[in-house]
């Protein structure tokens, strides 16, 4: 496996190589893809009764007219957002002064109007250099066997000799033909330039990755509180880096040097100075921010932001595979006095054990000291799968961090297999919708077996997806047989 | 007590003083073609004590039920509402909204009123606006009256007075109901009336109440003003008068007859936003001398919402042949279901766009609703009924106009409180469809509890098997090569070898 077998077919076409040969045709053609949908979706807004624009996008900017005049943004009714999104989007109130005709103030006031939209696809852009320089620094950094010292985040240059060493850096044109995979995927523009906030995520959550591979430790500390601050998921991404920031990384110190059996010993040598760093700095990020929040905007900040996510009932269907079970269960609670009519166990409410467990322990502590992309990523992927509530935006989670994990999957080593989980995916929810579109727009009831069932196969083609992940991620470079053969037979279940 | 019975016919219809036959407290006449309200003022001392209690926690309150049978509206008894029960209250004190006493007592006296204090399942009103609003407002499709009519016949009759039971008994035709109680009459006022319909002129006096029978109809005096009604006929103060004396006035009335009608339907498939449809018959104002506007007011059961954030785009209300949404009941939870969700519902204002052309012609205007989910139940399906709302043409008065009180006079119904005091509404008729009922049937899709005995199990086995296919696929990456990096591990390795 010294040179990669992996390159993609699609490096290959000249016309891509031209594309990805340099910065500039990558990241142009992702503007102008923005740029383009932004004002298509100016014009269908302006004349269509069909809005383009997220209805999330009017919660925000409501929010944000709320703040402009020196209200709370939780005055708009659903905003469950940190007030930082609100204050981000105050540029959005503004209007053409009384200098400017009708015309040109319509113009202006869209432009404005409009200003949340490019941030988030700015911030898709910044995410997907984020890509690019992850991929180009190494994905994962060797161990003692070259030396960095702390706090030096510049080491491409070495990285750059030993391209498509696995694991190690990669050659920029082939990182930026990755970086592609987030950076024009059509879904990811689209949602960003309707005005989905998740793209802030994406870059957040992609700079702190870097943030850590290159040991700029109090910055990566920040980055984590605050996005913890701004959608709590991200919590998963800490037992990940602090597992994964060992002594051997950080000073060349080998951990099993010399084997420690006290258990006090074990403790001391694993809190070092670093991970306290990034422990303290996160935290106080992360409550610093709570408690400005609190101080500003009181109750409503902590019921709106954190407290609405324990007491909500997700009833509405979602491709969770507890949806049906949760309608079901909240229906039993009597309207009136909401104690539970029986006492007996629900399953729903352990739900959180299978999810936390894989997405914040299992899946970091084997993962993440070996690969630490592959491993942020699987603990999306399961947080998502296995969460109570998922709708299609949370999937944009975890397609951050496939740029970084594709390159040395079995997906692409597999072009079967590949084509079989990306075709199962889309099946899964394609069904699914079918079910949802019956039940919402018919009027029919598909709640059972329909809607169930369709949940439960996705649920179930993500958990064979996340194996796979999974196994790539304990470096299975090679494939099993038996994995090439289910591959193939889901390719020809597929084809017919 | 006071009483007064009200026989209305229609302009061109009268009847002759002398064919109606008064002899001591009772009143017979001829069989005629009239509406009938009847209205008992009772005051406060009269009534029993611990309706008494309860009222005395009221500043005011106001009850007002609406027949779904559909009925014709007769001048000057002309006011509308949505079907359904309604209710505006203003607790005397704060504290009062909290108490459940009010809850409790509507249901004894009403069956099955399904709320538990004003707070939780009332909304409020603005009553910044126009200050003749009561606080809440409280709104109910079906409610029993069998309690009501049997509390009259004991409260109001004599045990052996048949008479008075067998009025009791005609509250259940009733077309429109009013029990209103403000502190300042200090008098509770119970209204009732019947549709127009053949039936004899007849009243009876009963003791220690004072017995007004008008046989009144419609006219049109010569000195009519543009804003006012004119009424002629006959009144008699039973045991008093020996015969009636005729009658004629004029009065400013804020609730006119626009002369038209529409109807309610929904547009197929209704899925979970449903699209209600309004069939106007007239696009034409119902008065040339003022601006007019098309409104419609609805109140909603909580099982069907508007979404205030979806009708605020202009293009979107165009193509809907709406205007705005000019009052929307707060708050409107868009996500609860319907079985966690305390309050009655909610009341809209929203005003229609008429198409613009010269002659009259028949229009429709479109409203998109949102169901919620309902409790699961057998078979997968649960009808909701959604009641007509009142439509009607908002139309401003001449400057200066006033609107005193007039007899027929009614406030406080929920629309009235949103527009200014020199508003007129004319009202449209309600034209029920296939059911003849001023209400729309949705069949709405639900968690069929047939097939949901597999949900828990299968959920749970579905997750168990997943979460032990990746636990398994972690336990064989620990198994090949732990949870070191490679490198690290490779290191290692060759450490131990070196060693040997």
């Amino acid at each position: 496996m010294a040179t990669s077998p992996a390159t993609p077919k699609i490096a290959k076409s000249s016309l891509l190589t031209t594309l990805f040969s340099r910065p500039l045709p990558l990241y142009l053609s992702a503007f102008l893809l923005r740029l383009i949908l932004l004002l298509y979706g100016l014009w269908q807004d302006a004349n269509s009764p069909l809005k383009y624009t997220d209805i999330d996008y009017l919660v925000f900017t409501d929010a944000a007219r709320f703040v402009s005049r020196g209200e709370s943004p939780y005055a708009r009714e659903t905003y469950r957002y940190t007030p930082i999104l609100a204050w981000l989007l105050l540029p959005t109130t503004c209007t053409a002064g009384a200098q400017w005709g009708p015309l040109a103030a319509k113009v202006i006031n869209a432009a404005w109007f409009s200003f949340g939209k490019v941030l988030f696809a700015a911030a898709d852009l910044v995410a997907g250099w984020l890509i690019e320089r992850v991929l180009v620094m190494g994905t994962d950094f060797p161990g003692p066997t070259t030396s960095f010292s702390q706090g030096n985040g510049t080491a491409t240059k070495k990285h750059e000799e030993e391209v498509n060493d696995e694991g190690k850096g990669m050659a920029p044109s082939r990182a930026r033909a990755f970086a592609a995979i987030w950076l024009l995927n059509p879904m990811v523009a689209t949602i960003s330039t309707r005005g989905s906030s998740e793209g802030l995520l994406g870059v957040l959550v992609m700079a702190l990755l870097w943030a850590v591979l290159s040991r700029r430790i109090t910055l990566a500390g920040l980055l984590l509180g605050f996005s913890v601050h701004f959608k709590i998921y991200p919590f998963i991404y800490a037992p990940a880096i602090v597992w994964w920031m060992d002594a051997e990384r950080f000073s060349g110190v080998r951990e099993t040097g010399q084997k420690t059996t006290s258990f006090l010993k074990k403790i001391s040598s694993f809190l070092t100075l670093p991970r306290l760093q990034l422990a303290l700095t996160s935290l106080l990020t992360f409550f610093g921010l709570n408690m400005l929040m609190y101080a500003l905007y009181g109750h409503p900040f902590l019921q709106e932001t954190y407290l609405h996510h324990v007491t909500r009932i997700d009833h509405r269907h979602n491709f969770s595979p507890y949806n049906t079970q949760l309608y079901l269960s909240s229906a039993s609670i009597t309207p009136l006095s909401t104690t539970p009519a029986g006492s007996q166990l629900k399953i729903e409410s352990l739900a959180f054990l299978p999810q936390l467990l894989l997405s914040t322990v299992l899946i970091p502590f084997v993962l993440a000291k070996k690969d630490l992309p592959t491993s942020l990523l699987a603990q999306t992927f399961a947080f998502v799968t296995f969460n109570k509530v998922c709708t299609s935006q949370y999937f944009l989670w975890y397609m951050v961090f496939l740029p970084l994990y594709l390159p040395r999957s079995s997906f692409l080593k597999n072009m079967k297999l590949g084509v079989a989980a990306l075709g199962l995916w889309v099946l899964g929810q394609g069904l699914w919708l079918q079910q949802g579109f019956e039940l919402e727009f018919l009027g029919r009831s598909t709640f059972l077996p329909g809607l169930w069932m369709a949940s439960l196969g996705f649920f179930v083609v993500n958990c064979w997806i996340l194996g796979v992940i999974v196994g790539d991620g304990g470096g299975e470079g090679r494939l099993r047989g038996d994995e090439r053969m289910f591959g193939n037979v889901l390719y020809i279940t597929m084809v017919m | 007590m006071r009483e007064r019975i009200t026989f209305i016919q229609k302009q061109g219809d009268s009847i002759e003083p002398t064919t109606l036959n008064i002899k001591g407290g009772v009143l017979n006449g001829p069989e005629i073609q009239a509406a009938r309200e009847d209205r008992l003022t009772i005051a406060i001392d009269e009534l029993p004590t611990d309706l008494q209690a309860l009222l005395g926690t009221a500043h005011e309150l106001h009850i007002r039920y609406v027949s779904f049978q559909p009925y014709e509206a007769i001048t000057p008894l002309l006011a509308r509402l949505p079907p359904g029960f309604h209710l505006f209250y203003t607790p005397a004190t704060e504290v009062e909204a909290t108490s459940p006493a009010l809850c409790l007592a509507l249901n004894k006296v009403f069956g099955n009123v399904q709320c538990e204090n004003a707070q939780e399942s009332f909304t409020t009103l603005p009553r910044d606006r126009f200050t003749h609003s009561a606080a809440y407002q409280y709104y109910q499709q079906a409610v029993d009256f069998s309690p009501f009519i049997h509390h009259v016949k004991d409260q109001l009759c004599s045990s052996k007075d048949q008479l008075c039971a067998a009025r009791a008994d005609r509250l259940a035709e009733a077309s429109t109901l009013d029990i209103s109680y403000d502190a300042i009459s200090h008098a509770v006022k119970v209204t009732a009336t019947w549709p127009y319909q053949r039936q004899e002129v007849h009243a009876t006096s009963r003791p220690q109440t004072r017995t007004e029978v008008g046989v009144l109809n419609s006219d049109r005096p010569g000195h009519l003003e543009p804003h006012e009604l004119g009424i002629s006929g006959l009144l008699t103060v039973l045991g008093q008068d020996k015969k009636p004396s005729a009658t004629m006035f004029a009065f400013a009335s804020r609730h006119r007859d626009a002369e038209s009608s529409f109807s309610v339907e929904f547009l197929e498939p209704t899925g979970l936003h449903p699209t209600l449809k309004l069939n106007l018959e007239s696009s034409k104002p119902p008065t040339e001398d003022a601006y007019c506007s098309p409104h419609a007011y609805f109140t909603l059961p909580k099982t069907i919402f508007a979404d205030r954030h979806q009708l605020s785009d202009d293009l979107f209300l165009a193509s809907k042949n709406l205007t705005g949404l000019r009052y929307i009941s707060q708050p409107v939870d868009l996500e609860a279901p319907e079985y966690v969700e305390k309050r009655w519902g909610s009341s809209l204002l929203l005003e229609l766009s008429p198409p613009e052309s010269e002659k009259s012609q028949s229009w429709t205007a479109q409203v998109p609703l949102h169901l919620r989910y309902l409790s699961p139940s057998e078979g997968g399906y649960t009808d909701i009924e959604v009641p007509y709302p009142a439509v009607f043409w908002a139309c401003a008065a001449e400057e200066g106009t006033k609107f005193p009180n007039n007899p027929f006079e009614k406030v406080n119904l929920g629309y009235d409180g949103l527009f200014g005091p020199r508003t007129v509404f004319w009202h449209v008729d309600p034209q029920p469809g296939v059911s003849n009922s001023l209400t729309n049937t949705i069949k709405v899709p639900v968690l069929d509890t047939d097939k949901a005995e597999w949900v828990s199990g299968g959920t749970g086995l579905a997750v168990l098997l997943g979460f032990a296919w990746i636990v398994w696929k972690l336990f064989g990456v620990l198994s090949k090569s732990g949870y070191q990096n490679q490198s690290a591990r490779a290191a290692e390795v060759a450490k131990v070898k070196k060693k040997q």
